[in-house]
């Protein structure tokens, strides 16, 4: 079909997309009986072709996750802002327009995912304790003083959620309210992400797989970043008299696998 | 003015008028609605009078027609998409070259998403291949380049529409390996539009006007884009359904 091909041509991200969904599958998630057969007969081609199907045909079951998924971060975003902007001393008065904005946009976020998988015949997963020292690796980002690790925290938490987002958009292709909304939100974590990273004097846009001066331990927030091949195009040569590679691996936010998102917010699960 | 929200224009000199462009920044700052009525396509498509752009001369548009054609599928989303970076480009270019009192800091991020938006017009037209063979001109009434508060309002505009536009048409693609791109580079306009927003206003509550950005069909986001296009773009096959955002204004 032309209309599948304009960027497929050469996709070697359907790899990936096919390990990751196999790694559901050996989860437990719900397959199709054509695969279950193909898996059953253990013929990896006729399997491989009933999966590339299942990638594209997304479960109801499917859209919950993703959806439980987004409402763990929000729940991790919204805390992380009711408790620095409710903590003494913390913030300072000129930066409180920024944080107060943040939290009412992670709280709408959170309740407005609650409603949305309780409308989906789901029951929200309740929200977890946190541990925002992430096990003693920084030092309390709510107590007076440390509005630094809390800015740092901020950075990390946002950049994070706009590439957690976009990892999940595909899983998403068949429910086009869902995709939407999730897709409005995904944006909003970008524009979060950029005015947090330009009051702490960086660029607004990633560079590279640059962490910028955020601890070694977040490093996986940015890994994958200075990815310049997109749906098969190698975009770095475009970077020519336009900023170099740099300014090629800024122009494109690179998406997380829920594995790698959940590995990077695990520390911070008390 | 029909209400605060919505402008409607009736004619083509009233899109030239200081009062309407101020109004028009404004509504489409605060995700307002632009309504044309009929007549001013008619009056550009006969002349061009009150909307003469000192830089080509030709009025939004008034050239010849380029028509999107959606019944080719994820590739007429992407020649959407082309079309809204290609005009996001010129401008920047036209920005960081003009010489205006931009700030040295202002100037450093014009001169970043002057770089991110070129590199997404290419890219675009690489993955489109023989469909991106059109290529706009873009205009700017009432846009005065020398000055840093025209400048920024017309930049938050076009950042606003293009975060408004992928959302919007991301549910016509077909193909998660192009829903993925679109993914890509809508969070980098969504930063953008951002960091407009706070040299207009720093440390305000601009940055993010809601906790959902719009999505606009592309109906709507070529209304708005037309207004900076001599081109008279144009749609084939188009949608005729519209999946809303939480904010249904789309």
């Amino acid at each position: 079909m032309e209309n599948q091909t304009v960027l497929e041509t050469i996709d070697p991200e359907i790899a990936d997309r096919i390990v990751a969904r196999s790694d559901e599958i050996s989860q437990g998630a719900s397959i199709s009986a054509p695969l279950a057969a193909a898996l059953a007969l253990g013929s990896v081609p006729i399997a491989l072709a009933a999966l590339s199907k299942d990638v594209g045909a997304q479960s109801a079951s499917d859209v919950v996750d993703v959806l439980q998924f987004a409402l763990l971060l929000e729940y991790l975003e919204a805390e992380f802002y009711i408790k620095g902007t409710d903590a003494a001393g913390l913030i300072p008065a000129a930066d409180r327009n920024i944080f107060l904005t943040l939290r009412g946009h992670e709280v709408t976020h959170y309740q407005t995912l609650r409603t949305l998988i309780s409308a989906k015949g789901a029951t929200p997963i309740t929200k977890p304790t946190f541990d925002f020292t992430a096990k003693g690796a920084v030092p309390n980002p709510f107590a007076a003083g440390n509005y630094a690790v809390f800015q740092q925290l901020a950075m990390a938490f946002e950049d994070t959620g706009v590439r957690a987002y976009k990892g999940q958009a595909g899983r998403l292709i068949n429910d086009k309210a869902i995709l939407t909304a999730a897709l409005t939100i995904h944006s909003v974590e970008a524009r979060h992400a950029s005015v947090i990273r330009r009051l702490r004097g960086k660029k607004g846009w990633i560079v590279g797989n640059s962490r910028e001066d955020l601890p070694a331990f977040t490093q996986g927030i940015y890994d994958g970043e200075q990815n310049t091949v997109h749906s098969g195009t190698d975009a770095a040569a475009l970077g020519t008299n336009n900023g170099g590679v740099n300014a090629v691996t800024e122009a494109f936010d690179e998406p997380l696998t829920k594995e790698q998102v959940t590995a990077i917010i695990t520390p911070f699960l008390a | 003015m029909a209400s605060n929200s919505t402008l409607v224009v009736s004619n083509a000199a009233q899109l030239g008028s200081a009062r309407t462009r101020r109004d028009f920044l404004r509504i489409m700052g605060i995700g307002g609605t632009l309504v044309l009525l009929p007549s001013v396509l008619s009056s550009c498509s006969n002349n061009n009078n009150g909307i003469v752009d000192p830089g080509t001369g030709a009025g939004p548009g008034t050239g010849s027609t380029v028509t999107i054609d959606f019944s080719k599928g994820d590739i007429a989303v992407l020649q959407f998409a082309y079309a809204l970076e290609q005009l996001e480009a010129d401008f920047y270019t036209k920005v960081v070259a003009a010489s205006s009192n931009l700030t040295a800091e202002e100037r450093l991020v014009m001169a970043d998403l002057k770089n991110h938006e070129i590199i997404h017009r290419e890219f675009l037209k690489i993955a489109l291949g023989t469909n991106a063979s059109f290529s706009l001109t873009p205009t700017y009434p009432g846009v005065d380049f020398s000055n840093r508060t025209s400048v920024l309002a017309t930049a938050r505009t076009f950042e606003d529409l293009g975060v408004s536009a992928y959302n919007g048409a991301a549910q016509y693609l077909t193909s998660t390996a192009n829903l993925l791109v679109a993914g890509k580079i809508v969070s980098v306009e969504g930063r953008h539009a951002s960091a407009i927003r706070d040299l207009i206003n720093p440390k305000s509550v601009d940055f993010a006007p809601s906790p959902f950005d719009d999505a606009f069909s592309p109906a709507k986001v070529a209304g708005a884009a037309q207004g900076f296009i001599v081109d008279k773009l144009a749609f084939a096959n188009a949608p005729t359904a519209f999946v809303q955002g939480p904010n249904a204004n789309g």
